[in-house]
């Protein structure tokens, strides 16, 4: 930890002048694309702002006109609804449950000495590694009605083929979320499986614990901790889930799958009515900024 | 040796029955297999095939789609295996000029990424307590804000800043974005570093700068590689800031030509299955290449992040 | 309690050269205290290992209580292993920790409570059950690994390096603890140590093991007396013994540096010998005492109930026990006399103790 002891005013800038120094490029470039852009949206939600037409020479300020309308609006409810059921169905349930009984499979082949263990866990990767853009593409063509790979598999074993996008668009969107996030959830499971020392399977064996007591009594409870912060994680960024669903669906059929980043990004730019898709951006920043909160209270990483 | 057989107390074995074989005699050895039964072998591989056809299937589609001539949306040996698809993309979508666009601003980026995530991480490790903590989460609250809640706002910024398609703005904007997350992860990475080095190079009358460019930053050179190989990757994929950021077709990149490919004009029905594979493929390749080769210090690395929560 | 027996007990593991425990047989007596002592790598954890069940050997057998146990399962051994690094389930209090084993077992609330009770107060630890491990310190861990074993009431202890993990004046406390313990409990008990003042103080006897073979197999005063081999004479003890060449002239056995040994009656007449004597085995005496050769000092080294002095006799770098008021300088020149009675003839070659 610090050699030196923390001073109080001058003496502690002084000391740490260089160091504050060192922070200023990266610090201005934030502020510059995080921080000013956030401020932006909150000034500009306050106003009538549009791309074209009268409202874009002379914005006027609306006070909270914007942030009413979308409380009374109808579309945002269904958005809100939207966005809930994809991030519990793609993140809390699909991408954890999935990721954790990943890294334990893998984590058990590995102990085994399964040569194939790095394989399987390469192609996990991949859906991971790969940009959103092409996971969207790729998928767009696994789920074609008439000729996509999983339609022309049901109709290998006499099943009739399902309009993914179009008669279960949800679903399929948490069926790509849940391939892409896997992954990191089962990263991370597999740090913490590997921080559990195998003496205490050992002792756990000489106390007379079958394979599942072992399991249940050592591994699991000492996952739990990392667990709430892996949760909390992926929601976090399932959050703000914007392109993927732009690939496949783009919201619909209808509005059947906006969520609310779409909300915003179509209000912004095919509305034109940047005044208010600021205002969608400002709560979901919001909202962000509340489950960091918790995030950070969960963790409490190391400072 | 005979000492050794002298000095050995013997107790005569209380054993009657089973175990009065004479002592010299090999006992047969009942051994139980130690690496799990047959049956859970065939288990575990089910599991894994399952798992590598649910994950791998659709880069199969993608590799069999690009090198077909007429290519289709499910998977299959291509029917016309050729080259052509890429040939044509080559020639028709400029893919050659935005190759060389995303090739320099993933590099461009990659350098500014690491010379300020450097400057920033070390600062960050060394500061002192008070203003320490509160420039940590605010890293943390950083990385958590969505691209998707920004790219409205940026998009009006970079228009009044006239950073719009400019090479400049993207490199800016792409550094920006995989910031907070860089430095977080090498921030871990300086923690681990001791301070005795730079401390035997302040006494040596080293001012802090050149401490930490001559002592600590070699030392961390694997942590850079990381960072590097993350900025890089990052700017390549990225396209929703490309999407906000350029409309002329002069700066285009990879990602956006890629999704300009199948995404255009209004849906995606007409849509040659072998033409946007194919720059899909060229499109993805660096990214798999890059990551598949440095994957194991990464993967340490975000494991890393794990351990220190 | 019972006894083990290892016979023949072979084991390799894939890509080593050598097998981990080569052709080991021995026998833990019931309600003894063995030690298995020997530097890393030695095989002795591997073979406190194939006791518990953890490794199985590749050949040969192990028997409790007369019972051959290879291919069964750890759980049906009843045996008790208390771990290096004392392997506490770090999210369960201490206390459940004691509980795991005869929840497993499913032994009666009653029972369970009586036995956790009973053993906390045999190792004071009653009022630490409530922590969880990283709020004890080693000393405390350790006890309650202690513990964990205890309540099981196994018919066998064994304990891998349990002391190595903790300070030097712990470590001497938790000595006399457990062997008090052990004895109490009138338990056989199989505990691994590299450290020879260990084994020394604490085991009914001791099995040295070096490449995986065991050396000898004797109590601490014989083997301390007579070690069977060069290895366990230099292992055994601290300083350890003298290790000096001889050369054989007719009659006597002579070594460099001038002393003179009388050749004690052999069957075989090996080719090369070395000569062993502990540094308590020679005396600093006056100038001229018959037997006595002089020696330069390098160094004297005060313990205060004693000195450790360390001259050059001859080539060699002999060490002498002396009373805490001879301390002869560097440089000085002392005389000394070996006591015939601490001489032991080692074969060059094998390494293997002829009778002095």
């Amino acid at each position: 930890m610090a050699t030196m002891t923390p001073g109080r005013g001058l003496i502690a800038w002084r000391r740490n002048r260089s160091l504050i120094g060192g922070l200023l490029p990266a610090a201005s470039l934030l502020s510059l694309f995080f921080v000013a852009p956030a401020i932006w949206a909150i000034y500009t939600s306050f106003t009538n702002r549009a791309l074209v037409g009268l409202d874009a020479r002379h914005p006027r300020h609306v006070g909270w006109a914007n942030y009413e309308r979308l409380l009374h609006s109808p579309a945002f409810k269904t958005v809100l609804i939207n966005s809930l059921v994809f991030v519990v169905g793609s993140a809390v349930i699909g991408q954890f449950l999935l990721g954790l009984a990943l890294a334990l499979l893998l984590d058990h082949g590995e102990h085994r000495g399964y040569r194939a263990t790095p394989f399987v866990y390469g192609s996990v990767l991949l859906a991971w590694v790969n940009p959103t853009v092409i996971a969207g593409f790729l998928w767009v063509a696994m789920f074609d009605f008439y000729y996509g790979s999983l339609n022309k598999t049901l109709e290998l074993f006499g099943l009739s083929g399902v309009s993914w996008l179009g008669k279960a668009p949800m679903l399929s969107l948490i069926i790509v979320n849940t391939w892409r996030g896997a992954a990191f959830v089962m990263i991370i499971f597999q740090g913490a499986l590997r921080t559990i020392p195998s003496q205490i399977y050992e002792a756990a064996r000489m106390d007379g614990a079958s394979a599942w007591q072992r399991f249940w009594d050592h591994t699991l409870p000492n996952l739990r901790q990392v667990a709430a912060v892996v949760l909390l994680s992926v929601t976090i960024s399932t959050f703000g889930a914007f392109l993927l669903i732009l690939t496949l669906t783009n919201g619909g059929p209808g509005t059947k799958t906006e969520v609310i980043a779409l909300y915003a990004y179509h209000a912004a730019f095919q509305s034109r009515q940047i005044g208010y898709g600021s205002a969608i951006a400002a709560v979901m920043l919001g909202l962000n900024l509340i489950f960091a909160a918790i995030y950070l209270r969960v963790s409490s990483p190391k400072i | 040796m005979s000492a050794v057989a002298e000095q050995q107390t013997r107790v005569p074995s209380p054993t009657a029955g089973a175990s009065a074989a004479p002592v010299q005699q090999q006992t047969v050895n009942r051994r139980r297999p130690e690496q799990g039964s047959r049956q859970e072998w065939i288990v575990v591989h089910v599991l894994y095939l399952i798992i590598v056809i649910f994950f791998f299937a659709p880069f199969l589609w993608l590799l069999t789609a690009a090198f077909d001539g007429d290519a289709v949306a499910y998977i299959r040996w291509p029917a016309q295996p050729t080259f052509a698809n890429f040939t044509y993309v080559y020639q028709n979508f400029h893919i050659g000029r935005a190759l060389a666009n995303s090739l320099f601003i993933s590099t461009a980026t990659m350098l500014l990424s690491v010379v300020l995530v450097s400057l920033a991480a070390y600062s960050l490790s060394r500061l002192e307590f008070g203003l320490k903590s509160v420039v940590t989460y605010g890293v943390l609250v950083l990385q958590t804000m969505p691209l998707s809640a920004t790219m409205v706002p940026i998009y009006g910024l970079a228009r009044d800043l006239h950073l719009r398609n400019t090479y400049l703005g993207l490199i800016l904007v792409h550094s920006a974005i995989e910031m907070p997350f860089l430095i977080w992860l090498m921030k871990g990475f300086f923690d681990t570093i001791p301070r005795y080095l730079e401390e035997a190079a302040w006494l040596d009358g080293r001012s802090k700068f050149r401490a930490w460019w001559e002592v600590v930053m070699p030392v961390a050179r694997p942590g850079i590689v990381v960072i590097a190989g993350f900025a890089f990757l990052n700017a390549w994929s990225e396209v929703l800031m490309v999407i906000i950021l350029v409309d002329d077709p002069g700066k285009s990149t990879v990602p956006l030509a890629f999704y300009q490919t199948f995404r255009s004009n209004g849906g995606y029905n007409e849509v040659n299955y072998g033409l946007v594979a194919a720059v899909g493929v060229i499109y993805v390749l660096p990214v798999i290449a890059l990551f598949f080769s440095l994957r194991k210090m990464m993967v340490r690395g975000l494991m890393s992040t794990s351990r220190g929560l | 309690m019972a006894e083990i027996q290892f016979e023949h007990v072979v084991k390799q593991f894939p890509r080593q050269a050598s097998p981990a425990v080569n052709d080991l047989s021995f026998t833990v007596n019931d309600g003894e205290l063995l030690i298995l002592l020997g530097p890393s790598g030695c095989g002795k954890t591997t073979a406190l290992r194939m006791i518990a069940g953890l490794e199985e050997p590749d050949s040969g057998d192990i028997r409790i209580d007369g019972q051959s146990v290879v291919g069964m399962a750890p759980k049906d051994r009843d045996i008790a292993l208390v771990f290096q690094q004392y392997a506490l389930y770090p999210h369960l209090s201490a206390r459940n920790n004691l509980l795991y084993p005869l929840k497993i077992q499913k032994i009666s609330k009653q029972e369970r409570q009586h036995r956790i009770d009973q053993t906390a107060e045999l190792l004071k630890i009653s009022h630490l059950l409530d922590r969880k491990p990283n709020q004890l310190s080693g000393g405390e861990q350790q006890r309650v690994a202690l513990g964990r074993a205890i309540v099981r009431q196994p018919r066998v202890f064994l304990m891998d390096e349990p002391l190595s993990n903790l300070d030097a004046k712990l470590r001497t406390h938790m000595r006399t603890e457990i062997k008090t313990l052990q004895q109490e409990l009138r338990a056989t008990m199989a505990f691994v140590t590299h450290d020879q003042a260990e084994a020394m103080t604490m085991a009914d006897r001791i099995a040295v093991m070096n490449g995986g073979r065991l050396q000898q197999l004797a109590t601490p005063d014989e083997m301390y007396k007579f070690p069977a081999n060069l290895f366990v004479a230099e292992f055994l003890g601290s300083p350890p013994m003298n290790i000096l060449p001889v050369r054989q002239m007719d009659g006597h056995l002579s070594v460099p540096g001038g002393w003179s040994i009388p050749e004690p009656s052999r069957t075989k007449a090996p080719a090369e010998l070395l000569l062993g004597i502990r540094p308590e085995s020679i005396r600093v005496v006056a100038a001229g005492t018959p037997g006595a050769a002089p020696a330069s000092v390098i160094v004297s080294e005060p313990l205060g109930s004693e000195v450790i002095v360390n001259v050059n006799l001859g080539e060699t770098m002999v060490r002498v026990r002396t009373p805490p008021d001879v301390r002869p300088r560097p440089g000085e020149i002392v005389h000394l006399q070996p006591d015939l009675d601490g001489v032991r003839l080692f074969d060059k070659e094998s390494g293997a103790n002829l009778r002095s």
